[in-house]
């Protein structure tokens, strides 16, 4: 159940994989599980591909993630990442 | 107005601005340059100011531009849309902040709609940007070898980048093949000049940006080299596409139990070439070799400088507290495990580094 104007986690996730998916040219991102640790030999985020992820996050869903987030402990893992964009995403970001 | 801080390109409209007419009304004869503004391309790229073009004109017209002012440009927007769609692209482009931009059009209108959209961007006519030479906006108080090669070393990036996009694999993979080697090393005096251009200049990794305290001049780290419980550091780096120089450096405060870094910063050129991740992993290693159990790095936290803020957060360290205008500080514990630095990098107390 999303309170209207919210997004839906697994969207976002998905909206996430796909993303990372094409900024790293990484197919194999496109299957990460939800527990996938972003900074993680995995998925192996820095601060090229960090900064073009939370500028498409706002782009996409009106979520600043580094100014609500100082520690940007929201980017522990895919699916911690995706609740908290999906809980503040504007209505008019994702219809 | 609210910019502050050196200008690192400038964006030159074509029509009426580095030429002397319009391109696509001139026929078989298109204009010819600026005198004056072509001193002022010269001028201004001699101090490690690139320059660039945002015209509503056909891709062509930059090419005439180029020919006629025989200047490379570092990149070119050719389109009807928005200048200032331009602009945000050209800043993209060349990996530096919008508000380090300046805009040179003829067109009252075009300035305007720049300096609604962009506030932080200088915004000029053609008879300002004649003078503008004088302006302490486009005076780096330092022109350091790395300013004079900065035109080329855009090239050489561009290259890197497009052989990154056909390589496939993973970026430490890429890093890998380029031969890319990054060098930390005890500052020595003959760095100062590019210590203060770096800490001048850089925002989207600077710990300190903004910040009001003491002034990071030349004597400010000239200080620091011979205070007995500071360490100055230089990073270099270069690969198989060029040699960047000095890209980067940090200031480490030993005392016991914690060591600070009361500034670090980095080229926003060296982005994405493993280069802030390599410092932070060096620092956490080279302070708990020593004993130290906390490594503190007060950054100041706003918009601009969030690539720092995730690399600091991808290198373990947190802010407690809520965010403010001072420097949070950022913090990391130093017992194991530490982390792996890779082989491309040679450092102090590292195998094949140089001595500490």
């Amino acid at each position: 159940m999303n309170p209207p104007g919210r997004a839906d986690v697994a969207s976002v996730s998905d909206d996430l994989r796909a993303f990372l998916a094409s900024a790293t040219g990484r197919d194999e991102l496109l299957r990460i599980p939800p527990g996938t640790a972003l900074f993680g030999t995995e998925v192996g985020l820095d601060s090229l591909t960090g900064t073009l992820l939370l500028r498409e996050i706002q782009r996409r869903f009106g979520v600043d993630v580094a100014g609500e987030d100082l520690n940007l402990d929201s980017l522990a893992t895919l699916g911690t990442l995706a609740a908290f964009v999906a809980q503040r995403a504007r209505p008019e970001g994702h219809p | 107005m609210t910019r502050e801080g050196p200008v690192k390109c400038v964006v030159w409209d074509i029509d009426n601005t580095l030429l002397t007419g319009t391109y696509l009304e001139s026929g078989d004869q298109p204009p010819g340059a600026d005198p004056a503004l072509t001193a002022v391309l010269a001028e201004l790229g001699e101090r490690g100011i690139l320059h660039a073009l945002a015209s509503k004109n056909p891709p062509e017209a930059a090419e005439h531009t180029a020919r006629v002012t025989g200047w490379r440009f570092a990149a070119a927007e050719c389109g009807w849309g928005s200048k200032s769609g331009a602009l945000a692209r050209i800043a993209a482009a060349l990996g530096i902040a919008v508000d380090a931009l300046a805009f040179v059009d003829d067109d009252p209108y075009e300035r305007a709609e720049v300096g609604l959209a962009l506030p932080g961007v200088l915004v000029l006519s053609p008879e300002d940007a004649a003078e503008a030479a004088g302006w302490p906006e486009f005076s780096p108080p330092v022109i350091t070898p790395e300013a004079r090669r900065r035109g080329e070393m855009y090239a050489e990036r561009r290259r890197r980048q497009a052989a990154e996009r056909s390589f496939g694999g993973t970026r430490e993979e890429f890093l890998a093949s380029a031969g890319t080697q990054v060098g930390i090393a005890a500052a020595t005096a003959a760095d100062v000049p590019r210590l203060e251009e770096l800490a001048v200049r850089t925002r989207q990794f600077n710990s300190a940006a903004g910040l009001p305290g003491p002034a990071m001049s030349q004597d400010w780290f000239r200080g620091l080299l011979s205070a007995p419980d500071r360490d100055v550091v230089t990073v270099r780096l270069r690969d198989a596409f060029g040699d960047d120089g000095v890209v980067g450096g940090c200031v480490i405060a030993r005392d016991a139990g914690t060591w600070t870094v009361p500034l670090l910063m980095m080229s926003c050129r060296a982005m994405g070439r493993g280069v802030i991740d390599a410092l932070l992993a060096w620092l956490i290693r080279h302070a708990a070799r020593a004993g130290a159990r906390r490594l503190l790095i007060p950054c100041v936290a706003n918009s601009r400088n969030v690539p720092l803020r995730l690399a600091l957060a991808a290198a373990g360290f947190r802010a407690p507290g809520p965010a403010g205008p001072a420097p949070a500080p950022y913090q990391r514990d130093l017992g194991p495990p530490l982390p792996a630095l890779p082989r491309r990098v040679s450092a102090p107390g590292e195998p094949g580094g140089d001595a500490a």
